[in-house]
């Protein structure tokens, strides 16, 4: 073997380990499909959380996103796959236990920083539209969801679009506890050949192109999105 | 003036912010068809006053009973009570994410349940008499300054209310687009609507009100029919404002 990198390699390499791509691409889909809806989910409820007027409900969120947000992921990861390990928590088979707890891990995580975007984009739609609302007579509730949640999902569709990216390209931790995704399946190539480089080369384009075409399809919402603030 | 029969009771209002206290005891009573104008120096409390009416400002002390229920009551529902209360801010505060028509038609479908193609049409009404048929599918950011008070009108009035709160409601206009907010305002004062406007165009004051309250440093230093008000102003702080406005 010479040089640092050959295309022919590449090609060779992938021509016949690609199965082992395609089934690291198809587990790192689905795991970042579920961790961004579970993100998004707990986000909300995080959000409204630390919004509370209620200082128990506030105190629980506030401590939960800060200690997530100056934390690792993998560090978490590894805590939660352990963790529920040790007590006995294991859903059969293996792969799917691991596969499991580490969607819960990423979405946990992914939720504390949806939190803050989610709070941020609320804070910064005007508190006139809130008092403009409440003045016609709609409850707080109302005022929420016809005039200000609009408003803020405009504001935070692109830091929202960000964080789906960042949990794609951080379920790349995933394979030290044993799921099979992109980078877990790329080391096992890697290792069979002795074929680093091309290797990830290939696992960097796998990323490519899942968090390609999220980043565009967001930009085309929000270009849509834009009728309303654009004279 | 005519006295109708008394719609709002202010008993004692006060209002602190922190340690500052911007409302130092306010009393006043308005009737059905008051046309009242407040008018004072900055920071004299005039806005955190009408917001008090509406209890967007939580009073610190006092009452405000409107058709007889205690506001601010810890039982009151509030959002029934505000929809008979209109109010126009100083910044129009028009739904961003909604069409004019939209805007008009929220309060109506979302809170009185009215079905959407009657509010179309009483909103359709409502703009034409404002002279704005022509913007009901625009986009709030797409009109002028005199267009999005117009239209808060409107929103306003699609409610019904039994009065309604002007905050300012020209301050924050070009000057050349007063006149139309105004001449809107005042044909609602002509038509018999209740109103309570706190503003800084002394002519408005002086032709369209029935009476003018003048406030300074958190209480009302003067209230009288509008010509005697302006004539013979007693109070000193009055004088001495009105010569620096008029």
């Amino acid at each position: 073997m010479s040089g640092f990198f050959s295309f022919a390699r590449l090609i060779q390499v992938f021509e016949r380990y690609h199965n082992f791509f395609f089934d690291g691409l198809k587990t790192t889909l689905y795991i970042s499909f579920f961790a961004v809806l579970m993100g998004t989910l707990l986000g909300l409820l995080f959000a409204f959380g630390k919004m509370s007027r209620l200082k128990v409900i506030k105190g629980i969120c506030s401590v939960y996103i800060d200690i997530v947000r100056a934390t690792p992921l993998l560090v978490q990861v590894m805590i939660i796959y352990y963790g529920t390990l040790s007590l006995g928590w294991k859903l059969q088979p293996t792969e799917l236990n691991a596969f499991f707890w580490g969607m819960i891990a990423v979405g946990m995580n992914s939720g504390a920083y949806m939190s803050e975007v989610i709070r941020g984009g609320i804070g910064a739609v005007d508190a006139g539209q809130m008092e403009a609302a409440r003045s016609i007579g709609m409850s707080k509730g109302k005022a929420m969801r016809y005039v200000v949640l609009p408003q803020a999902v405009r504001n935070i569709l692109p830091a929202v679009a960000n964080e789906f990216v960042t949990v794609i390209k951080e379920t790349s931790v995933l394979g030290m506890c044993g799921i099979h995704e992109i980078m877990f399946r790329s080391g096992d190539v890697a290792s069979i050949g002795y074929v680093y480089v091309e290797t990830y080369v290939i696992a960097a384009c796998m990323y490519f192109i899942l968090v390609f075409p999220v980043s565009k399809l967001v930009g085309q919402l929000e270009r849509s999105m834009n009728k309303s603030v654009t004279r | 003036m005519s006295q109708g029969k008394t719609l709002i009771e202010i008993k004692n209002l006060e209002k602190h912010f922190g340690k500052l206290q911007v409302l130092k005891g306010i009393s006043i009573d308005v009737h059905q068809g008051d046309v009242l104008a407040v008018i004072g120096p900055s920071g004299s409390g005039k806005s955190t006053f009408i917001r008090c009416i509406n209890q967007l400002e939580t009073p610190t002390a006092g009452q405000v009973i409107f058709e007889e229920l205690d506001l601010t009551a810890k039982k009151v529902d509030l959002d029934k009570m505000r929809q008979k209360i209109g109010m126009v801010f100083q910044n129009f505060n028009l739904f961003n994410n909604m069409t004019v028509i939209d805007n008009i038609t929220a309060g109506p479908i979302k809170v009185l349940g009215v079905a959407k193609e009657e509010a179309e049409k009483q909103a359709m009404e409502l703009l034409a008499r404002v002279g704005l048929s022509d913007k009901a599918k625009e986009y709030p950011i797409k009109l002028s300054g005199g267009q999005k008070q117009r239209v808060a009108i409107v929103r306003c009035l699609a409610m019904k209310p039994d009065i309604m709160l002007f905050d300012e409601p020209t301050s924050a206009l070009d000057p050349e687009m007063v006149r139309e907010v105004l001449d809107v305002i005042r044909d609602l004062a002509h038509e018999g609507m209740t109103m309570i406007v706190v503003t800084h165009e002394m002519g408005f004051a002086r032709e369209a009100a029935s009476r003018v309250v003048f406030m300074d440093d958190g209480v009302i230093m003067e209230e009288n029919e509008p010509h005697e008000f302006f004539a013979n102003p007693k109070n000193p702080r009055l004088k001495d404002f009105l010569s620096k406005v008029l």
